[in-house]
């Protein structure tokens, strides 16, 4: 049978598209939307009887008709998708699959990072992708007793950030802030890393450095495979708290992590009380990580986010933006929001 | 040969092998092969010998074996290696 089943990348006719997205229902999937490329295997007839899509540099989407299933199909499918990644330069990937799949993947050269228990195990296609990475952390290592961290987009620094570094740097030998590396906000990367670094450089015992791909985003966390919304909140938020336990922390010796409260969004606040049970509670063979909830800076009563700060960016109210980031950041917005700032000056 | 970009060759399929490199400063060779226990150190020698014979000093080196002969592993290796050293004229005499 396997003979005659051909692979390639989907053509965008209308009818291929619907038989995949028939193909994942059946399979009781939903189609991610984020995916932009589709590698399928199809029978003589023409029908489409397993798919894989890709995101960036994640597999997402992969389906298999129960019929054809037990004949290897899926490493012959991961591999059109590895190799169509690899002509867009994109070598490392990752995917995301529920655990009783571990193995099927593990034949495609996967490695399981971590795993949230009967919901999801994030895994990648090297076996020295984090080992790499955790390597190269643990030569920035500060020796010290009390090793603190904070993860922060910084989307952009304000001066509420500002006060959560030097309030955590006090308690700390040595303080690592970690900037989210993906560019899924309203600044980039460059530009948030750089304005992190410039508003904390007064403080001796800081170092600023990038999340890297593992600190998993909720933007690209595929929830088509689980059902519950309850159930993807707690796998996005478990997959990223225990890359951070397992890996990111020991090799930089950080005992605790700071977080300002969130009195805004009530995401970030579930992601909050995630912290505390999957970096402090939850039982995994590495040391817990003492989590350290700082209740936010306030002006005037209210307190300071980078939301806000977004929002008066765009109403071109710079003279609230003023009031709420470090000098650094604001000439920064002055430089690039410059329409209108001479008033302000 | 100097590894100067990642590049990949070979498959997942049985009796294949998919070779991965990467620049890295130092050689590093790691392995997976469903036959790791018979096998192992001699697909360990194949790659070795056929990274000497390319000068291919450092980078890293990933095989997912799926119990390949040892002609097809020496094949899979010289491409990835010559994809990743941008080789476009190549000196087959290396290769002998």
């Amino acid at each position: 049978m396997t003979s005659e089943i051909k692979f390639a990348l989907l053509n965008n006719s209308e009818k291929s598209l619907n038989d995949v997205k028939g193909l994942l229902e059946s399979c009781h999937l939903k189609v991610d939307r984020q995916v932009d490329l589709f590698a399928v295997a199809y029978t003589d007839n023409n029908d489409i009887i397993a798919c894989a899509g890709l995101f960036h540099n994640i597999i997402k989407c992969v389906a298999i008709s129960p019929e054809y299933r037990g004949e290897n199909l899926t490493s012959r499918l991961i591999n059109e998708i590895i190799l169509y990644a690899a002509d867009r330069g994109v070598f490392h990937l990752f995917l995301y699959t529920k655990p009783e799949n571990i193995r099927v993947f593990e034949k495609c050269g996967f490695y399981p990072l971590v795993v949230i228990p009967e919901l999801a195990t994030f895994m990648e296609n090297t076996p020295v992708g984090i080992k790499g990475y955790c390597e190269k952390l643990s030569q920035k290592q500060h020796v010290g007793k009390r090793i603190g961290s904070i993860v922060m987009n910084a989307n952009p620094f304000t001066l509420g950030h500002q006060y959560l570094v030097e309030f955590a740097a006090k308690q700390c030998d040595w303080l690592y802030v970690f900037v989210v590396s993906e560019d899924s906000s309203m600044f980039s990367f460059k530009d948030r890393f750089r304005l992190v670094q410039e508003g904390t450089s007064s403080i001796a015992n800081v170092t600023v450095l990038s999340s890297s791909e593992y600190i998993v985003s909720k933007a690209t966390f595929p929830s088509y495979f689980l059902k519950e919304k309850a159930d993807v909140d707690h796998a996005i938020t478990g997959i990223d708290l225990l890359v951070f336990r397992n890996y990111i922390a020991p090799s930089l010796n950080i005992m605790s992590r700071f977080v300002g409260t969130e009195p805004f969004s009530p995401i970030t606040d579930k992601y909050n009380h995630g912290m505390k049970y999957w970096l402090s509670e939850y039982q995994t063979s590495s040391p817990t990580i003492n989590v350290i909830e700082i209740e936010r800076k306030k002006i005037n009563g209210t307190p300071i986010s980078a939301t806000a700060v977004r929002y008066f960016l765009k109403e071109n109210n710079l003279e609230e933006v003023k009031k709420l980031v470090p000098e650094t950041t604001w000439a920064f917005l002055k430089e690039n929001f410059a329409t209108n700032s001479r008033e302000v000056l | 040969m100097k590894i100067i970009k990642d590049a990949i060759a070979g498959t997942l399929e049985s009796s294949d092998l998919q070779v991965k490199v990467s620049p890295q400063d130092n050689l590093e060779i790691v392995i997976h092969s469903n036959v790791m226990h018979q096998f192992g150190e001699k697909i360990a020698d194949v790659v070795k010998e056929t990274l000497n014979k390319l000068q291919v000093a450092e980078g890293l080196i990933i095989i997912e074996d799926k119990g390949a002969l040892d002609c097809a592993i020496r094949a899979r290796v010289e491409t990835a290696v010559l994809r990743g050293a941008e080789v476009t004229e190549l000196n087959w005499s290396l290769l002998k």
